[in-house]
């Protein structure tokens, strides 16, 4: 849980430096074109131009290592299953039991697993890339309210808190010598509600500290606050929210109007 | 003026039998030190709550008196227009942080109160300083040791520009290096800004040096109050309080039990050599020259 959490690396790249909201749409962009393409070729493209965007991004090995065997997986998990539920199409390339599978289906199923590639490697860029404080004020800037914004800022700050609470309850109650991961399914899921019961009432305890600490801060004092960071487009922004849109744009021009297979 | 006046004040929690605080009347002065002494459950966190409008606004339940905040009638103010008078301080240092960043944390007080950019970015400078953070403007919370987090759960609080700082056992998960430490910024704040500082503890030995006075609570009542030298020497008011009284005001008082004249009071070492040289017979001083 932690390790979604701690994806982002202080580096300096421009893809840090983009203001989040272009970041935010730009992703938003390519993953639609991602799952606007149907073909081979265009993925694989797009595919390639999205890793190079994590090169450019100057993630640390060990992280964009640690996204991307999770992206390789389910690439390789689809792949293998694919044309097992997809038979259709001709020619039949060899038969697993009663299952034929098919050339085509073979393809899709490339296909479709180098999409959900682009689509994970994406978000996953820009995980890396910005702060949650910086994905969280740029969905207020769109339009969120406030008081959701600090909610979700919020959640993500407390649940590694949430985590090591579960910790040591585990701790304390393995001290009283509770076993907890022995026994039978039902034996075990009897064990661990005595330790998510005390975590649920201590996170009870800290959302009511927490309430009267937001309004010893004058939470809610005015209806405009203001902040102490903005983020304001720069020319740069302006340059890749356009290649952004044209990165969707264009393919979809040709695709739909000039009827190009893309 | 005074920066905190209670009359008549009494409060109970739903479903309770007595008060959990009973006060016929308390004032506090500006720029005033008191610490509140009190065993568990003596109403040491009911009282900060009414300080600044938490009670009876955001906690319900059954409450009597008046609370003046600097003049001002608590009662007619909202918890955030009180917290640019009344600056609160929680127990827990994990729960009263909840940004990513200590800067965020200094600036949220301010930015909700709508204060311009620029100003609030000399406030985040100023309250970090003041605490001892400076430079750490992007350091996560979760990060710092517990007497930061303390440190910055008051540099939040004074970022709003407070003129009474109330702090509900503040150094509760501390070490002793870390108390003092917490302790001596409350008194540079006291001494060079003038501000009104309240302070629920158990630590008396501690806080003995750097309070005014000391405010003994049981029961939801005060039953003693005065400066802290005068509180120690009568070691009773502590023990009924659930407070153990600094060693060096027992042995006082022990010696002072034996023999006549004046009762000694010493709270410190150096108090205890100068008391006792004088009032010890003649050879006992030229034993210990
Ligand atoms: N939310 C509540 N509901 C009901 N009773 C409460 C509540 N909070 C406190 N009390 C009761 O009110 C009295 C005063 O409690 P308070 O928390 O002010 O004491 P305290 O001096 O802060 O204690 P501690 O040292 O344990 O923090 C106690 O008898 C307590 O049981
Ligand atoms: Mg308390």
């Amino acid at each position: 849980m932690t390790g979604l959490l701690d994806l982002y690396s202080e580096k300096g790249s421009f893809l840090h430096r983009l203001d989040p909201r272009v970041k935010l749409l730009a992703v938003l962009l390519l993953s639609v074109l991602a799952f606007m393409l149907s073909e081979l070729l265009p993925l694989v493209l797009l595919l390639a131009f999205i890793l190079l965007l994590l090169a450019l991004s100057k993630s640390s090995f060990g992280k964009a290592f640690f996204a991307l065997k999770f992206v390789v997986r389910l690439m390789v998990l689809i792949t293998l299953l694919w044309p097992l539920f997809d038979r259709s199409g001709t020619p039949v390339l060899f038969s697993i039991g009663p299952l034929d599978i098919t050339e085509p289906a073979i393809w899709r199923g490339v296909t479709s697993a180098v999409r959900i590639g682009c689509f994970a490697t994406v978000w996953y860029i820009l995980m890396f890339t910005t702060q949650q404080r910086d994905l969280v004020r740029a969905l207020v800037k769109l339009g969120l309210r406030f008081d959701y914004g600090l909610a979700l800022s919020i959640s993500f700050r407390f649940i590694p808190t949430f985590g090591l609470t579960i910790e040591s309850i585990k701790d304390a109650q393995r001290a009283r010598a509770l076993e907890l991961d022995k026994g039978s399914f039902i034996r075990r899921s009897k064990n661990y509600v005595s330790v998510l019961v005390p975590a649920v009432v201590s996170a009870l305890r800290t959302a009511d500290t927490l309430a009267l600490t937001l309004q010893s801060r004058a939470y809610g004092a005015f209806r405009d606050r203001t902040y102490l960071r903005e983020i304001r487009m720069r020319p740069s922004d302006y340059v890749a929210l356009a290649v952004a849109v044209l990165a969707l744009l264009l393919p979809a021009l040709a695709k739909y109007v000039y009827g190009v297979p893309l | 003026m005074q920066a905190l006046r209670l009359e008549d004040v009494r409060f109970r929690y739903p479903g309770m039998s007595g008060w959990a605080l009973d006060i016929p009347s308390l004032g506090i002065g500006q720029g005033e030190f008191v610490t509140v002494l009190g065993p568990n459950g003596a109403g040491k966190t009911t009282l900060s709550f009414l300080a600044n409008g938490l009670i009876p606004k955001s906690i319900k339940g059954e409450s009597e008196g008046s609370v003046e905040v600097f003049e001002h009638k608590a009662s007619e103010y909202s918890v955030a227009q009180l917290s640019t008078l009344v600056g609160m301080v929680f127990q827990e240092p994990e729960s009263q942080l909840f940004c990513m960043s200590a800067e965020e944390e200094v600036a949220f007080g301010p930015e909700n109160l709508a204060v311009p950019r620029d100003e609030i970015a000399r406030r985040v400078e100023w309250a970090l300083g003041l605490v001892g953070l400076k430079g750490m403007n992007g350091r996560s919370p979760s990060t710092l040791s517990g007497g930061q987090k303390q440190r910055l759960a008051i540099a939040a609080a004074l970022s709003m520009k407070p003129s009474m700082l109330v702090l509900d056992e503040p150094a509760y998960a501390l070490d002793p290096v870390g108390r003092i430490e917490l302790y001596t910024i409350l008194s540079d704040l006291k001494t060079n800004h003038g501000m009104t500082v309240v302070v629920m503890e158990r630590d008396a030995e501690a806080l003995a040096k750097f309070s005014d006075r000391f405010v003994v609570l049981v029961g939801g009542r005060i039953t003693a109050s005065g400066p802290p030298a005068a509180v120690l020497r009568d070691p009773r008011f502590l023990k009924e309080a659930g407070v153990s009284p600094p060693q060096l005001s027992e042995v006082a008082s022990m010696i002072s039990a034996r023999r006549k004249g004046p009762p000694l009071g010493f709270l410190t070492v150096e108090e205890a050599v100068a008391e006792i040289m004088v009032n010890a017979p003649r050879h006992t001083r030229m034993v210990s020259r």
